[in-house]
């Protein structure tokens, strides 16, 4: 039995002078679900390959379930069960023939092993399809046979590199279920990159954010959200000129202000009680607002201001 | 007694970090049978080399065999027990690329990651592959064999003959195997495993190919006699048509393990580097 832990110290990984990770820390408690949220390119995938032991890092230590990457690499892959972002799967075989030799490989003898597979397969919900070649498989097919994959040595860790990149909201939510399921039925600790901040913030006890390398920010989502202490006022106009003397005549009632286009957003603690003051001074200056809602911080907020940029919304991606 | 405690404690503590591993046998076992499977799904990589090499065969026998009594060396002898050994060869050399195909498959859908993230043997990700190619070769050089009998082969050392010729023509492919598996694993690309299978096109006419090595001469037989499949053509060729010649086996069988362990030490190399952990 490992201790079901992640540590992470002071990890560094270069590729030449390009600088992957760049001194990511962080903690994983066992059983937790821990989502590791960031772009495309930021050293997500990266982390990933050196905690599953398919590289080594540049500096500092990752202990897997106690076990330590580099040296201990063999009990490391004994205890981790692994989905990677590019789903290997032979296209030739067919999705038992996968499992069962899964089987075999982690020590199963053949009947544990075609057993395994049969509840795996059940459990993914691929057992109309055991008879058809993976060549012929959908993404979300693929997707789900390869975390069946993952799971046939009933791991105590499981990693998913980005799980539900490129499937359809139905698949996503499947595997949304089935990693919620793992963890609470089997205690299995998860540790999840994803590229959504809807996906972290559904799964993730907590969340570490990823950028260029750097971890910006980590805590749990509620946390994350806190941590921009203002809630939003979101007024639109008929005009972006009346957007700009709006702020001008509003700017010293908020702690920020922001314009996007037709609407101009007011960041400020306790925005309910800040309304009424508001809608008077907008009518003093004789400007008329077509709308005016409330927002709290999303985490997509938190990412802006810990990173500066925009995360990519579930919808554009998709 | 406190010894015995130490010693006590040592293998319990590292039997419960090494759960069940599969012996090697039993891993490159598994992994050849997944081969096969896999080989046999798609009977078009396997068998052009075989139609090809019996093509060959039947072209050889119908427009040289009645030639051939006039060749000095041949007179009296049977001319298809002379060229079924080259086309054995040629069948042998394109199916050395087999396991290299295998790999490479494995290594463009990203499946080899997957399995080097179960306990397997990093050997045992190669042998697998070679062993279901050598089973293939075995295949294919029965294939040619039996067309050669429906064509009247009456080989001078029996079905015993037959089967030493199968074991050559297996262990050559094999020997072999280890270069185009290096080239698969250092270059991941079917382009360039394939292309470093055209090696084996010179090697297997740069021999005693049409007429017996007395009657090669300049710098065609200097380059016959460097080359090691000359050895085991002759070797082939003395099974066929004059009986069990110990040295001339002896040399066929030397020059094919030479071969091979040159080839294996590259491929070990080969996968060193690939599953290196960078």
């Amino acid at each position: 039995m490992s201790n079901r832990e992640i540590v992470v110290q002071n990890l560094v990984k270069r590729y030449g002078d390009f600088t992957a990770v760049d001194g990511v820390s962080f903690h994983v408690e066992a059983g937790q679900i821990f989502g590791f949220l960031g772009p495309n390119g930021a050293g997500k995938s990266t982390t990933v390959k050196i905690m599953t032991t398919l590289a080594l890092p540049s500096a500092g230590e990752v202990r897997v379930g106690g076990y330590d990457v580099v040296s201990q690499a063999g009990q490391v892959r004994q205890i981790a069960g692994v989905a990677l972002q590019e789903i290997g799967l032979d296209p030739l075989m067919k999705a038992t023939e996968l499992l069962i030799m899964q089987g075999q490989l982690f020590g199963m003898s053949r009947q544990q092993a075609a057993a395994r597979a049969r509840q795996l397969l059940e459990i993914v919900r691929l057992t109309d399809a055991v008879e058809k070649r993976v060549g012929k498989y959908s993404g979300g097919m693929r997707r789900r046979l390869d975390l069946a994959l993952a799971l046939v040595h009933e791991p105590e860790i499981l990693f998913l590199d980005e799980p539900t990149t490129g499937l359809d909201p139905a698949s996503r939510r499947d595997i949304w279920q089935e990693v919620r399921r793992l963890n609470r039925e089997m205690g299995m600790t998860i540790f999840l990159t994803t590229q959504y901040l809807e996906e972290a913030d559904e799964l993730a006890d907590q969340i570490a954010i990823i950028d260029r390398g750097r971890i910006a920010a980590a805590g749990s989502p509620a946390e994350l959200k806190a941590r921009l202490s203002s809630d939003a006022i979101n007024i639109t106009f008929a005009s972006e000129a009346a957007v700009e003397q709006a702020r001008a005549a509003l700017a010293d009632m908020a702690d920020q202000v922001q314009t996007d286009r037709r609407v101009l957003r007011l960041y400020l603690n306790r925005a309910a009680e800040a309304v009424p003051a508001v809608v008077r001074r907008l009518e003093q200056t004789g400007l008329e607002p077509q709308s005016l809602t409330l927002t709290q911080p999303t985490l997509d907020d938190v990412f802006l201001a810990v990173t500066g940029q925009r995360f990519l919304s579930e919808e554009k991606a998709a | 007694m406190a010894v015995t405690t130490m010693t006590g404690a040592r293998p319990q503590a590292e039997a419960t970090l090494t759960t069940p591993r599969l012996p090697l046998l039993r891993q490159i076992a598994l992994l050849a049978g997944r081969n096969l499977m896999t080989i046999f799904r798609t009977p078009e990589a396997i068998l052009p080399p075989v139609a090809i090499s019996v093509f060959f065969l039947v072209i050889y026998q119908s427009t040289l065999g009645g030639a051939a009594s006039f060749l000095p060396g041949l007179a009296g002898k049977s001319y298809l027990g002379f060229i079924l050994p080259l086309s054995i060869i040629s069948s042998s050399l394109a199916g050395a690329g087999i396991a290299a195909q295998n790999l490479v498959r494995d290594l463009s859908s990203g499946y080899f990651d997957k399995l080097l993230l179960t306990p397997v043997s990093r050997a045992a990700l190669v042998l697998g592959p070679i062993l279901a190619g050598a089973v293939i070769l075995g295949l294919q050089a029965s294939i040619v064999i039996t067309v050669g009998l429906l064509l009247g082969l009456q080989p001078a050392t029996g079905l015993p003959g037959l089967l030493a010729v199968i074991g050559l023509a297996v262990l050559l492919g094999t020997g072999f195997a280890g270069f185009t598996v290096s080239a698969a694993l250092g270059s991941g690309s079917a382009a360039a495993t394939q292309g470093a299978g055209f090696i084996f096109f010179p090697l297997t006419f740069l021999t005693a190919s049409f007429v017996p090595l007395a009657l090669l001469s300049g710098w065609l037989r200097t380059a016959a006699e460097l080359n090691p499949i000359t050895y085991v053509l002759e070797a082939m060729r003395s099974l066929m048509l004059t009986g069990w010649d110990g040295a001339v086996l002896l040399k066929g069988v030397a020059a094919t393990l030479i071969l091979a362990t040159a080839m294996y030490a590259l491929a070990g190399f080969a996968l060193r580097t690939r599953t290196r952990r960078k």
